[in-house]
Order: C-alpha cells, then structure tokens, then sequence
C-alpha cells in the first residue's frame, strides 16, 4: 500500500456494476476478476482506460470505508491463487452466510469449523462432523441432511472438501478470519511467514512452527536445500511451486479442470 | 495479505465495556492512516461524501467517540488488544452486529446490549445523537439492505425498525436515506417503495440487467441468459408470449422441460416458480383456455430493471444484425430510454446508465448455442 499518495478515482457505473457482481459471486479468482472489470468497463464506458485493477479495488474502497465493507485480497492455501470478496469488516460472525443458511445449518457450519480449527490437519472428517448432529441449535437435523448441508456449504464456497474430509474454503478465510481469531484464541494456527491465520500447511517436525504452502513455495524458492526458518532443521516436505498466472493461461488449463494439489503435510 | 481490518465493532456476545472503540482505532491509525486521510480527499474528488457529515465535524471515518469526555478520535488510550466486543464506553451505541438477528440464534443478546453500556447518553433524543451512532446506524443499515438485495427478499419499514434501527425509532428518516443514498453511490442499488401501504420496499439494481461477463468460451449462456432469451421474446411479442413458444426456443438452446440443466437446474421449476417469484416474469393461464395453456409477461422487476436496448441488443447480435434491423422496437427501446433519462433513473454519474447503454456495444459474453 503506498502511503499517502494512494490515489482514489471517481466512483462510476463501472465500479458499481462490478461491486454488485462481485458481491453476488461471493468470491471470485484473480482472473475472473479482471474479466469482470473488463466487462464492467465494456457495458458502460467502452473507450475509458481500463484502470489497473488494484486502483480500482482502492477506488471501491475508499467510498466502502465508511460502511466498514472492503474488497478483500486472499490467497487459497492450496495452490497460492489470489482471490477477491467483499468482507464485512465490523461483522465478526458467521452473518454473511445467514442468507442462504437456516439455523440449524450455521450451527453445523460452526461445529465444522470448530472441527477445522481443532484439528492438526487443518481437515475434518465427515463422520465426525455428522456425529455432532445432535448438538445443533435449531430444526433437528438428520445425518443425511447434514450431508446434504455440507454438500451446499461446498458449493456455496466455504468448506472444500477432499477425500471425505473439509477445510475452511479461501472465502470462509477471508470473511471469517477476525471472528475465528477472537472465537477460537487459543487453537488459532498462525503461519510463521506471513502471520496471518492458517488451517492447512506443512508444519515443522522439530520445533512445529507452520508455513502456509504458497509461502512454503516462495520461502523456499531458490534453495535447493529448505531449512526451517526457525529452527534450522532440515526441512522435510515437499515444496510446492509458486503459482503462476501466466503458466496458467499458457497451459489453456480452464478453472474447472485444475484440481488443487493434494498435498497436506504435517 | 491485505492490511488489519480496522475493526470498528464486534458483534460478540458480552464484552467487556472496558475496552473502548479507542483501541480499534489505534490499530487502524497504524496500519492504514492513509485509509482514513483518503477518505476526505476523496470526496472533494467526486460531488458526495459517502455518509456526510455536518460541515466543521471531523469526517467520520474512524468511529470517533461521540461526548467531549472522550479523547478525540486519533489518540487511543487503550492498549489495542484483539480482545472481545469493545463497546465504547459513554456511548448508547453497543456494538450491534445486524447479523446477530439473522444468525447466531442464541448466541449474541446484543440486542439487549443497547441497555447496558452507558449511561450518559443512554436514551437517544433526537437532536443529540452524535455523527458516530448515526454512521453505524447507517452501515448496519447498508449491510441489513444489501443481504436483502441478494436474497431478492421484500423489506417492510417495520422490519428495518425492529432489526436495525431499534432504539433510534425517530431517526429512521434520517438513517434510511443515508442507507438508501449510500447504496445508490456505492452500488448502484436502488431502495424501492414497492407497496406504500404496508412500507414495503424492493431492492434493484439502477444499473440495467445484463449477464455478468464471466464466460470462457467454453460457457453456454449465462446464467440469467434464460432470463434475457424469454425477456426477448415476451418483448419481440409485445409483451406476453405463450408458453409453447418458450419452451420451443428454450429446446434449441438444449433446455428441455423435465429434465435437470447443469446451470439452470429444473427450467420449469426456474421459470416458473423462481422468476416469477423474483418478479421478472408473470406467468398466467391464457384467458378462457381450455385445456389450460399458459403465457409469459413482463414482471413488475423487469419493468424497472430491464432496459429495453440490451434486449434488442441482443435479439441483434443473435440474429447477426444490428438493432436499428428492427426499427419498431428500435423506437419502443429508444423510448423507454428517453423515459428513464427524464424520471431520472439514471445514476448519479455524469454519463447516465441509459445512455452508455446504448452507446455501449453489446456484451459479447452472450454467446447463444
């Protein structure tokens, strides 16, 4: 962030239009985002410079301030791509979710994510998330509607899901970063290198200090022998490549054909 | 990552009213002071300040505390810790998430809260409500408005009073325009009376409907691409169409009743049910019809959402020509535009919606199959 040069544009129909839609998405990846802004542009104000994008997001932002709204940056924790949503900054519950979700849902929701952030992996298991149906506040819920619920929180983005286990979707980290902090202090795992809140990672073996993957790949960039920056310790799990935009596109790979890696280690 | 949320209030339950909205601040003077310096330069640049302030007052940005007992907003006196809710501390506002309603059940009685703090301005009287209550009033507000805009949900006045508003009853004018101008500015979002005998209101877009430009070419219609094609046809057909000859042109697109679609799921279900619910479409039998057939016409949604270019627009791209190819609905768009330009439903923005509308190419994201 520059200082206090930041230069804020004109708020337009292009900022506008692509607020709405972004704000419908939910969450969306770096290159949908720029398409979007493209399209923005195109609808409303076809010969108009096409400002750079993170101009533009700081434009949006600073008319949001004052409702304590932001387009928030992230990065997935399993592949280091960039994606944007627009985060309430005041709400630090599961609110944003409250449209889609009945009561008993969210409270699943929770359960999960207390799951999640509980466990080593960053990952928890189906059955044990179903076994806490029970426990829910609300409409009594059976198992196969939890899974059912669980299939929609995976398709509404706020849980992936791998081999029968879940873990906190980029948005849900996003969105839900400060209420996880204040909700759950204690079992909070911070990544060593960017300090910022990490559910899945490699961590570790001797001194057990973490490492976000996408930080792990440019920590580790150019060393051909990784070393614990805290310890010193060999380093012993594989480390994954920085991600690459341009690769990316070169390949031709179409979103819905990548999987993420599966690496999860501890 | 992006920099410390300057965080303005929690939504948590019982906090301590130890901790005043000071130590928010001060995170946020040391991370992004340039954030809040931004915000008055920014709205020399463009005509409006997003939630104004009386001349003279500092530009609300950072919550300051409202009393001259407090220190001014800049000079924290508490250590910023991370801590629970932070009411401020003489202030009748408590820390009021408008989610806690709609979500955590059980978990926040901070709608009780707006007792317990304080004590100096414990009841809210009309004149003496600070910038600050009323700012946050505003964004709860905002954010109460735009999960009803997504959600495509109907508000009434005595919702917005009962969730939001609560203790501030007489400043409802005041906080519902601040909310409503705000969504105009900011998102382009429109608070609509929809029934004034019951205040109910409607949330839509000023913006136009178009499809959200996020195909590959890959992609297939978008997805409101089912609403334009019937929106096209309703218009095509002066305004009611039948519903055989929807379903016909919904075959070719590989659309067929009965059977799931991979974006739009059940159509009938979609079309039926979920637009018409959403106001865009009516559907009713035909008059006298026997055995019962039914038809399609515009929706009070798309009366207002819809401009009638983009639909030419598109009818034009599809059949590889121009709009001006159809010179009576070319008129009929023209007019609804010259309409809307004058009951000024175009944006606040020096180029109105409306006439970037038709100046703008067609989205090329429509690709029919």
């Amino acid at each position: 962030m520059q200082g206090n040069t930041r230069r804020t544009g004109v708020m337009t129909d292009v900022h506008r239009r692509f607020l709405q839609l972004l704000m419908t998405h939910g969450v969306l990846e770096e290159c949908d985002v720029k398409r979007l802004q493209k399209h923005c542009y195109k609808v409303h104000d076809c010969n108009a410079t096409i400002e750079k994008l993170e101009d533009f997001i700081n434009t949006i932002n600073s008319v949001l301030e004052s409702l304590y709204i932001e387009i928030k940056k992230g990065v997935t924790e399993d592949d280091g791509r960039p994606i944007y949503a627009l985060v309430n900054l005041a709400t630090t519950s599961v609110s944003k979710m409250a449209s889609d979700f009945a009561e008993n849902e969210l409270d699943l929701f929770r359960k999960a994510l207390e799951l999640i952030i509980d466990s080593d992996t960053g990952f928890a298991s189906s059955t044990n998330i179903l076994n806490l149906v029970d426990q829910l506040k609300g409409k009594k819920m059976r198992k196969k509607e939890a899974e059912h619920v669980l299939q929609k929180f995976v398709q509404n983005k706020w849980l992936i899901e791998k081999e029968g286990e879940f873990t906190l979707h980029g948005r849900a980290i996003l969105e839900m970063d400060q209420y996880i902090r204040e909700t759950y202090p204690d079992a909070v795992k911070v990544c060593n290198i960017c300090r910022s809140l990490l559910i899945q990672g490699q961590s570790c073996e001797t001194c057990g200090i973490r490492m976000h993957l996408p930080c792990v790949a440019k920590y580790f960039q150019s060393s051909s022998e990784p070393h614990c920056p805290h310890c010193n310790d060999y380093w012993p799990h594989e480390v994954p490549e920085v991600f690459d935009p341009e690769k990316e596109r070169e390949t031709g790979m179409s979103r819905s054909n990548k999987r993420p890696s599966r690496s999860r280690q501890h | 990552m992006s920099h410390a949320p300057k965080r303005r209030r929690c939504v948590l339950e019982e906090g301590s009213e130890a901790q005043s909205v000071l130590a928010v601040v001060e995170e946020d003077t040391s991370s992004s002071s340039t954030c809040s310096s931004s915000f008055p330069s920014s709205s020399s640049s463009s005509s409006y300040s997003l939630i104004s302030s009386s001349p003279g007052e500092e530009l609300n940005v950072i919550p300051g505390p409202p009393g001259p007992s407090q220190d001014p907003s800049q000079g924290p006196s508490q250590d910023p810790s991370q801590g629970p809710s932070q009411s401020p501390p003489s202030s009748s506002l408590s820390p009021t998430a408008v989610a806690s309603p709609m979500s955590e059940s059980g978990d926040s009685p901070s709608s009780q809260k707006e007792e317990s703090p304080s004590t100096s301005q414990a009841l809210p009287n009309a004149e003496s409500l600070p910038r600050n209550v009323i700012d946050d009033r505003v964004a709860d507000m905002v954010e109460f408005l735009l999960l009803k805009y997504r959600t495509k949900e109907l508000t009434t006045k005595a919702e917005m009073l009962n969730v939001v508003i609560k203790d501030y009853q007489d400043h409802f004018p005041e906080i519902f325009r601040e909310a409503s101008e705000c969504l105009q500015l900011a998102f382009g979002v429109d608070v609509k009376e929809v029934d004034p005998s019951d205040d109910s209101y409607a949330l839509v877009t000023t913006l136009g409907l178009t499809c959200d430009g996020l195909m590959s070419d890959g992609e297939t219609m978008p997805k409101n691409g089912i609403l334009i094609v019937i929106l096209s046809m309703i218009f095509m057909e002066g305004g009611c169409v039948s519903e055989e000859k929807v379903w016909e042109v919904l075959n070719v697109m590989g659309v067929y009743d009965g059977t799931e679609h991979f974006i739009y799921g059940e159509p009938r279900e979609l079309i039926t049910r979920v637009l018409v619910q959403e106001q865009y479409f009516e559907y009713r039998q035909v008059p006298n019809s026997d055995p019962a057939r039914y038809e399609f016409l515009w929706g009070p949604r798309a009366h207002s959402e819809i401009y009638k270019m983009t639909l030419l627009e598109f009818l034009a791209k599809i059949s590889g020509s121009d709009p001006r190819a159809f010179p009576l609905w070319y008129e009929e768009a023209l007019r609804q535009q010259e309409e809307r330009a004058q009951s000024g439903l175009a944006t606040m923005d020096d180029t109105s919606a409306v006439a970037s509308e038709s100046s703008s190419a067609p989205s090329s994201s429509f690709c029919p199959e």
